[in-house]
């Protein structure tokens, strides 16, 4: 009978593609057809793209799909971490400062629509919170986000950005995977598809989601739409590890042991009857990379090792317990960084209703209050997560995106207390490798209303994205139902003024 | 009839420009003042100059080219005609050079064209457009693409070993010598013919999705012993006539649609009734309907007696007018967005054409025009989102049981009547029977403050379910308070026919002495006998599952008559009906539960109102100008493709229905060149993992080439057109039939070196190539080999989800309880959620077009294989159903846990490795291990 001890090793050698195929006896010509042949890659002589640039496809090897991959070009970054705000923060009462506001307090929007997303549209208000210069850029930010505020001259601002839509889950849709519509693979799947990861002990694309549940795209956000199911974020935070991770609390770890060993025993017998097939390999292979995980995810989630130093820094203790929550997650996020995890997406946000009675940005009502209890939790632990892995030298390498889905009006909402949707113009920045630092980018006009002075789409946005991390936007294709798909369907150009 | 059509059509394109000629002349003459142009002098000149560099011979972009006036005729990209002669203000050339448009100005980045060259194009259009030597010149769409051809019937190949006896005659159909053949020139062929054993599970998962038990085993290889032919076809034409072939080949069908009972979208709202459409799949698949009818069903099925076949139309996401906005733009926005949906679902599952792609410019690889596209979207004007009574003919399964049920609750509401009134919850709303009554008016008078209707309907029993107090019929409303709840709601609403959230609301001061109440006028005497009353019937039927439902109160009220000589006269009142009649009549009570019990069935097994789709009036349709409907252009008629011949003779005077019908038939007409062919290579792609187009749903051009093309279209002309002896044109199973009955199909799994060398991806079938199955084979293998698997087809499906709050994500609160126990068919369909077990393995998100699903290998489906209580539970079940069938035999149970899971007993080795987990910890272990094992993950 085979040794079991040895196919665990085989097992592990099949994880580099190299090894196997000298195992087998296989010719790479051989190969580069099974993965032509294979699927969807069996396509038109020369494909193009509709910008008539030819595509770059990866090569995945369906048995290792997670392969670390060539980028198009050399950037410096080669992880990304997002940071998704969802529901929508208002741009000109943090960081797009718009004194035209104050001056004209309480009147009537001089040209402006009569009805926004939510009904119609009321009168002229100031920013809620006082602006002040910071950093040696002297950067207008407000007292909203006093943290982040000190950090500015690390920032590159898009201060004119726009997006197709004033509805939220269509926004973060948008945002996140390129389409307003439903099912299109997010901006963690695509970068998961083209890179692969480094490390293989833990996930390539980690989603870690806001304590109070899912943001309102749900999935989608981090799913992998119409991409091979291998790229979707795995989802789990400080609190909840990954489903069905742990070893069942009716096993004991001598049981499970054995069940494993007997499965081992199983497939290697089966495979002698399937000498070189590679998909029969490369689930023997998940199986010992799910065992990995077992022991490396619950180690990356485990916080007790960090110092009191750290956890004061991140604001654990001392805030909300949302804050505190929240503030584990930076944590964790950082980790996976070390790590050397690919992706990392970090909500700050949800959808559900929990916590203080507020879900996420969406403020059309008593703005002061809500955008402060959600400026409390986000405020510093980002901001402590940004200049830690600034100081561990982790910026180096690591591309870091603040988002939301749009910006909120200059006027008050029916003349209530807060704010409607903004599609027209809203802010984002990014920090860390590749990009240019204490920039600003765009402007809105003079009351923050619309995009004035070079107006970037979310195409360009998520472009710009792609090209920070080595990637081509209009080369990273995956063939589906008829079409080269692009994260940035047809559109989109690289705001190369913010590179560095 | 479709090359006739083609035909005409080419010769009116021929003959247009001429007629375009005479006229643009006999307009040029009207012009007195005007200089006239000289097209070499004063126009090439500016073209020459400010176009042709990116417009011309060697450089097109948009793909547009300005250097010959065919092409300018034609456009490019955007599919709008640059010029059209005689017409400046019709010509997209003129438009763009004069910067009307914002985002679109031509030059780019440059400045305006002098006016006086402005006015010279524009002149020259005006004058009709004169260019020497190219007036009779016609840009034509044709296409030599293979797939836009019509079928031609090849010849068959014959077999390169035709070996005629016994031994080879499982591999002698007639897709054998096209497979052969092509085998053949690669110096490749057949693998042995594959294990009995393997050979039935292989065909049990492809025809029903489900392995085969080990008494079905058992009761093959007896049989294959004695002949294998005979046993095997035995054993196909029962799986094709098993109930669970439809259940398996309607999965494959829903996903190529992205069927989901959820909206998508923010809320995600679950689609009541939604799944009257997969049954419907189901069934139509078990019948073996012919697919030509199944395709026309599914797009016209409202008038042909299949109304819930419409389900396909809207299977696609959507977004629901309350996460729209107000926006006037957004709204036209989703509209279109919803248009689009349906486009997809079309051009992926039936014609195999990227239409989207035409949606915002002509197609960049197809010769679609976004006329077309627009012209596509008029035929399906009249269909929207949303829920309906779906039509059923009198024969119709659901109809029939409606029928019986009804007819259950009549007789006993006869025994009712007898006694008096009685009143019937029927979840949108109440209905209060009484005595049947003529008169003139009635008053309903509420007891309680707080009253909300949508709809106060009175019933007789001369006019079947029409409403006698409706205001089409003249019906005087009054009552107090008139204007309803801050003067907002008012009293007409309780008969405007509309159901919904446009209610007349009534609070009054609960401590004065004033309620609430409703008179009716009828125009003349009516008899009358039953109320209705409903607070918000459109959102009961519309959709479920959520926690705060419109709640459909009981009102305490009191009626009364008015009678011949004008006084007001009690008539029946619910304290009456529901009190005072149970206290004198004691089985009463007994009678009204089961009426109500009826009515619960009735409402699930007979028919309701379904998400399915609901028409309405269809509007003019225009060309959107890239896509947006802000940019509406020319009126367009329904139609098909005009490069297939789509001119369907329709205006937008035809009603949705007759367009639907029209088009349908047009689509599913014989010669139709994609339909069958599109098919087959669907049935085909099922049977063999991959398609002779792996393209499934993309025959264009920037789809894969067919690897046998010439037996893909013998195939299609064998679906059509039958040669075989009984065979009816369209069948389906007669086409799997035939794929499965193939040596190609029969042949081993087993890899060797050649023909991995040659064929890795075995697309040219040197064996048959195995695959990890789908999530629901594994799902309902292991509940099957537990014995718990609840076979029933049809129905309502099973929730693994919670009852949610409207804008708040649902949540898994039971994927593995005995509820579930299902086949995985019938596990919700959710848009975009992840069931927290199988979604891991490429089960789809329902949000896009799945023609085909991806097969990844993830540590996330390990961890959900190995780790989940729905697992560690069926392998619980599975070693106590192995040792209860052999007490006190441990080695024997653990043989019968390889067979009840892999349909094979253990050699010796795995026998022993087995016996001493199963002694050392448990048998329930040694299930979980076989469960993860590649053997029973992977088709054989």
């Amino acid at each position: 009978m085979t040794n079991p001890e040895q196919l665990s090793s085989h097992g592990r050698r099949l994880l580099d593609r190299r090894c196997f195929i000298g195992s087998a006896g296989l010719s790479t010509a051989g190969l580069a057809l099974a993965s032509l042949l294979d699927g969807d890659g069996l396509l038109a002589d020369d494909p193009q793209t509709v910008s008539g640039k030819s595509p770059i496809r990866p090569e995945i090897d369906p048995n290792n799909p997670y392969a670390s991959r060539k980028s198009h070009f050399e950037t410096p970054a080669k992880q990304v971490l997002v940071i998704y705000l969802p529901g929508a923060v208002s741009h000109v009462d943090t960081f797009d400062y718009k004194p035209d506001l104050i001056k004209l307090h309480g009147q009537k929007p001089p040209g402006l629509p009569e009805v926004t997303f939510e009904g119609p549209t009321g009168n002229i208000a100031k920013p809620f919170w006082e602006f002040k210069p910071r950093g040696e850029t002297g950067k207008m930010v407000s007292e909203l986000l006093p943290n982040l505020a000190k950090q500015v001259d690390d920032f590159c601002f898009f201060h004119s950005l726009s997006t197709d839509t004033s509805a939220h889950p269509q926004g973060e849709n948008f945002m996140n995977t390129g389409f307003t519509m439903e099912g299109f693979p997010s901006f963690g799947s695509w970068v998961t598809y083209a890179l692969g990861t480094e490390n293989k002990e833990l996930p390539a694309f980690v989603a870690i989601n806001d304590p109070r549940g899912l943001a309102r795209s749900g999935k989608n956000n981090f799913g992998n739409g119409f991409l091979p199911a291998a790229f979707q974020g795995t989802d789990f935070n400080a609190k909840n590890p990954p489903n069905n991770l742990k070893r069942p609390d009716s096993l004991t770890a001598k049981a499970d042991r054995k069940t494993i060993d007997l499965l081992t025993r199983l497939n290697a017998k089966h495979m002698e009857k399937f000498p070189g097939d590679s998909s029969l390999a490369g689930r023997i292979a998940s199986y010992e990379l799910a065992g990995k995980m077992q022991t490396s995810v619950p180690d990356v989630m485990e916080l007790a090792g960090e110092t009191k130093a750290t956890l004061e820094h991140y604001g654990v203790e001392g805030g909300s317990e949302l804050r505190g929550q929240y503030a584990r997650n930076c944590i964790l996020a950082r980790r996976l960084i070390e790590k050397g995890v690919r992706v990392v997406q970090l909500f700050n946000g949800s959808d559900p209703s929990g916590g203080n009675g507020i879900t996420n940005w969406d403020s059309h009502s008593n703005i002061l209050k809500t955008h402060s209890m959600q400026a409390e939790i986000m405020d510093q632990p980002t901001a402590a997560l940004i200049a830690d892995l600034k100081q561990r030298g982790l910026l180096e390498n690591t591309l870091v995106v603040w988002a939301t889905e749009f910006g909120r009006m200059p006027f008050l909402q029916s003349n209530g207390t807060g704010r409607d949707h903004n599609p027209n113009a809203f802010t984002c920045f990014l920090t860390g490798a590749g990009v240019k630092r204490g920039f600003s980018f765009g402007e809105s006009d003079e009351f923050g209303f619309r995009a004035a002075v070079d107006k970037t789409s979310v195409y360009d946005f998520n472009a710009t994205l792609l090209h920070l991390m080595g990637l081509d936007h209009e080369r990273l294709t995956y063939y589906h139902n008829g079409l080269e798909r692009r994260l940035t369907n047809v559109h989109g150009h690289v705001v190369k003024q913010v590179l560095a | 009839m479709f090359i006739n059509e083609f035909k005409i059509d080419s010769s009116v394109r021929l003959l247009l420009p001429i007629v375009i000629m005479l006229w643009a002349l006999a307009a040029g003459t009207g012009l007195v003042s005007a200089q006239e142009i000289d097209f070499k002098r004063d126009v090439m000149p500016i073209l020459e100059e400010r176009c042709l560099d990116c417009h011309g011979e060697d450089e097109q972009e948009s793909g547009l080219r300005l250097d010959l006036r065919a092409k300018m005729l034609r456009g490019g990209d955007s599919g709008l005609p640059a010029m059209v002669p005689g017409k400046p203000e019709k010509s997209y050339l003129i438009e763009v050079i004069k910067h009307l448009d914002e985002d679109f100005k031509m030059p780019p980045d440059e400045d305006q064209l002098p006016k006086d060259e402005i006015e010279v194009l524009t002149r020259w259009i005006m004058q009709g457009a004169v260019w020497p030597g190219q007036m009779d010149a016609v840009a034509k769409e044709e296409s030599s693409h293979w797939a836009f051809q019509p079928v031609v019937r090849p010849n068959v190949p014959t077999t390169p070993n035709s070996n005629t006896d016994d031994q080879h005659s499982w591999s002698h159909s007639t897709i054998d010598s096209f497979l052969l053949k092509r085998l053949a020139s690669e110096g490749l062929t057949y693998s042995a013919p594959a294990d009995p054993r393997l050979l039935i599970r292989r065909l049990s998962i492809v025809l029903t999705g489900l392995p085969p038990t080990p008494e079905e085993t058992a009761r093959f290889l007896r049989d294959y012993k004695k002949g294998a032919n005979k046993a095997y076809t035995a054993l196909v034409d029962r799986l094709l006539d098993s109930p669970h072939f439809g259940e398996r080949w309607g999965q494959h069908w829903l996903d190529v649609i992205r069927w989901a009972e959820t909206n998508g979208s923010e809320a995600n709202l679950y689609r009541k009734n939604a799944w009257v459409y997969r049954d419907y799949v189901v069934r139509s698949l078990n019948e073996d309907k012919p697919y030509d009818q199944f395709v026309k069903e599914q797009i016209a099925g409202d008038s042909m007696g299949v109304g819930e076949a419409t389900g396909f139309l809207v299977a696609g996401p959507h977004v629901p007018a309350a996460t729209v906005g107000r926006e006037p733009a957004a709204i036209r926005q989703a509209r279109a967005d919803r248009m689009d949906e349906i486009m997809q679902t079309l051009g992926a599952s039936v014609m195999g054409v990227t239409i989207g792609c035409a949606r915002c410019h002509n197609h960049k690889f197809d010769p679609i025009t976004i006329q077309d596209y627009y012209a596509m979207t008029a035929v399906f004007q009249d269909v929207e989102f949303g829920s309906r009574h779906p039509e059923y003919s009198l024969n119709h399964p659901l109809r029939q049981r409606g029928t019986k049920l009804r007819n259950q609750i009549e007789a006993l509401r006869k025994e009712l009547r007898k006694l008096g009134g009685w009143e019937e919850d029927w979840g949108a709303y109440r209905e209060l029977h009484f005595k049947q009554v003529t008169t003139k008016a009635i008053r309903i008078r509420f007891k309680m403050n707080n009253v909300g209707l949508d709809e106060l309907e009175v019933l007789g029993p001369n006019e079947h379910n029409k409403n006698i107090a409706s205001s089409s019929r003249n019906v005087k409303v009054s009552g107090y308070p008139l204007k309803g709840t801050d003067g907002r709601h008012p009293i007409q609403r309780v008969n405007d026919n509309k159901y919904g959230t446009m209610a007349w609301r009534a609070k009054v001061d609960k401590k004065g002495n004033k309620r609430p109440w409703v008179g009716f006028e009828f125009e003349t005497l009516e008899v009358i006998n039953r109320l209705r009353l409903s607070s918000n019937r459109e959102y009961f039927y519309g959709t479920d599952y959520l926690e705060k439902r419109p709640f459909l109160p009981r009102y305490e009220y009191d009626m009364e008559i008015f009678t011949k000589d004008g006084k007001w006269q009690p008539w029946i009142g619910t304290w009456f009906v529901n009190k005072k009649l149970n206290e004198k009549y004691s089985h009463r009570k007994k009678i009204v539960t089961e009426i109500q019990r009826l009515i619960g069935l009735l409402s699930e097994e007979g028919p309701r109102p379904s998400f399915v789709g609901r028409f309405v009036r269809p509007e003019l349709t225009r060309v959107l100008l890239r896509g947006s409907p802000e940019s509406p252009r020319d009126e367009v008629m329904p139609a098909g493709p005009a490069i297939f011949g789509g001119d369907l003779g329709l205006t937008s005077n035809d009603g949705g229905a007759t367009r639907r019908a029209t088009f349908a038939k047009w689509v599913a007409d014989s010669n139709h060149p994609l339909t069958a062919r599109v098919m087959v290579n669907r049935l085909w792609h099922h049977v063999f993992g991959g398609g002779i187009v792996p393209t499934t749903s993309d025959f264009g051009k920037a789809g894969a080439a067919p690897t046998h093309p010439d037996l893909l279209d013998w195939m299609a002309a064998e679906f059509v057109e039958p040669t075989a002896s009984n065979q009816r044109p369209w069948s389906i199973k007669s086409m799997i039939r035939m794929l499965v009955i193939s040596g190609a199909f029969r042949q081993s799994s087993a890899p060797n070196p050649k023909g991995l060398k040659i064929d890795a991806g075995s697309a040219l079938l040197w064996r048959f190539p195995p695959k990890r199955n789908e999530a629901e084979v594994i799902r309902d293998a292991i509940l099957q080999a537990s014995g718990s698997l609840d076979k029933t087809v049809g129905g309502r499906g099973y929730r693994i989800h919670n009852v949610k709050k409207t804008y708040a994500q649902w949540e898994v609160v039971d994927n593995h309880g005995a509820e579930t126990w299902r086949r995985m068919l019938y596990q919700e369909r959710m848009r975009r959620v992840d069931d927290r077990m199988f979604t891991a393995f490429d089960f789809p998100d329902c949000g896009q077009v799945r023609a085909k699903r991806p097969v990844s290998t993830t540590p996330l489906q390990a961890l959900n294989l190995m780790n989940s209580a729905f697992v560690l539970e069926q392998s619980k079940r599975i070693a106590d159903r192995a040792q209860r069938d052999s007490p006190g035999d441990q080695s024997e149970a653990v043989k019968r846990c390889f067979g009840l899971l892999l349909g094979r007993m253990p050699d010796k080795e795995e026998l022993d490795a087995c016996l001493s987990l199963a002694r050392e910890e448990s048998l329930s272990l040694v299930a979980r291990a076989i469960i993860n094992s590649n053997e029973f993950a992977f088709l054989p």
